[in-house]
């Protein structure tokens, strides 16, 4: 890991966290990046951070099930959908959006986010 | 990690101990009902604790998914990982066991066979964990539906300093003020421990936790389950107990605290018309509960503005009733940094009213300690 940028006070810098490769699709990788510990996830080949403390209560959120859910309906039926796309606290089991960090029972409460970006086969997380 | 910021000194009221499997009561078992456990029914197969099962299951398993021991077994069940995890991150200077399935066995028909697990239960506990870390205290589980056996149970281990307290479900054949438990109160005075009374034993013999007919849904059943505490503490007021056993002590556990103003409210008010009833009381039902009931907080109810909780539960006293408790591993979990008290609530909920009430030496000096 390292900066590529001098990180001033107050300013973001890009730093890269690890190659590509590193993180397979439905995999994530926890990472401590300029003293914030952070998850990156790879969905489908894209990739995406969140930060590693649930908006809840503080729990270790990236540390939970990487899990499907079961989608919105009108009528009494359990259409399971979304595999891999949702983060599963490990403290308190909320439900979030990996690619947003939206909660899904609560829109107001909101995991927070950073950019990623792939750049040479390094994934680079803006923080 | 905390342990230098915190600015009183922490009590927990709602540790949960597991095991890796029941089998671990077999050596504490008499040879009666040791063979029940080794050749009889399980309800889950080898290694099931014998008890009859709520009929709501946690779609998600109960435990929160960080408190599985890194090599291996159940959430809890590891005391070196629950040492990292709460003794140890949060200061903790007592925490209080409560097993994790040992009081289901007030669920069983078979009052005798329940006792006698309750017995191993309490057995083990004192033997593996009591014995290994001085900051932990036990509840002393005792089986209910057999109230002379409770009472025997009681008087057996009840004197040892570090069971703290007896212990039921919060399910149960009828509520805890009931003449029929009375042998199970009079135990308590003899031996000086509250009577605790934790959310649970929602199956088996034990009457329906709400009074409509059974919820659904695992959130729904357990937002509702709190019902079961209102029973009790009304029940413990007009049958007399705290007259009775003026020491007397309940302990409601994971009953939850948002109802208790407006539940005492209701019966300080029909009390005061129906008195004739209950000749035997002589104060306000709020009164009784103001000097004799405490409330764990976890899981503490979250309004929408959260200094909306606090004005009612002032208007009973709540402040000298209310006990914090984490309900650690569970998937309800309430950490302690982020529990949000009033601020001169903190001292008595966190700490004062938990050492009072079980008779914990005052912490020598706050912050000290390595």
């Amino acid at each position: 890991m390292g900066c590529r940028r001098a990180r001033r006070w107050g300013r973001v810098a890009d730093h890269v966290v690890c190659t590509a490769s590193d993180i397979a699709p439905g995999e994530r990788r926890i990472v401590d990046v300029a003293g914030r510990s952070i998850g990156v996830f790879n969905v489908g080949g894209r990739f995406y951070a969140l930060h590693n403390g649930c908006p809840h209560k503080g729990g270790a959120l990236c540390a939970g099930r990487v899990t499907g859910t079961v989608l919105p309906t009108t009528e009494r039926t359990f259409a399971y959908g979304r595999v891999g796309e949702i983060l599963r606290c490990s403290r308190h089991g909320w439900e979030f959006e990996i690619t947003t960090g939206r909660a899904l029972a609560d829109a107001r409460v909101r995991a927070r986010t950073y950019p990623v970006s792939v750049e040479a086969g390094q994934v680079v997380v803006t923080v | 990690m905390y342990a230098d910021t915190r600015e009183v000194a922490l009590i927990d009221c709602d540790v949960h101990n597991s095991w890796t499997s029941a089998d671990v009561l077999l050596p504490y078992l008499p040879p009666a009902f040791r063979e029940y456990v080794e050749r009889g029914e399980l309800p889950g197969g080898r290694g099931s604790f014998p008890a009859a099962h709520r009929p709501w299951l946690h779609p998600e398993d109960f435990f929160r998914t960080d408190a599985t021991p890194p090599g291996g077994g159940p959430a809890g069940s590891d005391l070196g990982f629950m040492r990292e995890q709460l003794l140890d991150r949060y200061a903790i200077d007592h925490a209080i066991l409560n097993g994790e399935e040992a009081i289901e066995v007030s669920t069983l028909a078979n009052p005798h066979y329940a006792q006698a697990l309750a017995r191993a239960y309490n057995d083990w506990v004192r033997e593996e964990w009591l014995l290994h870390d001085e900051r932990l205290l036990a509840s002393l589980v005792v089986a209910p539906q057999d109230p002379a056996g409770a009472a025997a149970e009681i008087r057996r281990l009840g004197g040892e300093p570090r069971f703290a307290q007896v212990l039921v479900s919060s399910g149960a054949q009828r509520p805890y003020g009931d003449p029929f438990y009375h042998p199970i109160w009079d135990a308590c005075a003899e031996v000086g421990l509250p009577f605790a009374v934790h959310l649970g034993g929602n199956a088996g013999v034990n009457a329906p936790p709400t009074g409509c007919g059974p919820p659904t849904f695992f959130w729904e059943a357990h937002a509702l389950l709190c019902e079961t505490g209102m029973g009790h503490v009304a029940s413990t007021i007009a049958h007399g107990v705290f007259e009775r056993w003026p020491g007397a002590r309940l302990v409601l556990i994971e009953c939850g605290i948002a109802w208790l103003p407006p539940i005492l409210w209701r019966l300080d008010e029909d009390y005061r018309a129906l008195r004739k009833e209950t000749p035997w009381l002589r104060r306000l039902p709020s009164e009784y509960a103001h000097d004799h009931v405490r409330l764990t907080t976890q899981p503490l109810e979250q309004p929408h503005d959260a200094a909306a909780l606090w004005p009612a539960l002032a208007d009973v006293g709540a402040r000298d009733m209310l006990m914090f408790a984490s309900d650690y591993p569970h998937w309800d979990f309430d950490d302690p940094v982020f529990v949000r008290l009033p601020p001169d609530w903190r001292q008595p909920v966190l700490d004062a009213n938990a050492r009072s009430l079980y008779g914990l030496p005052a912490r020598a000096a706050v912050g000290t300690r390595g």
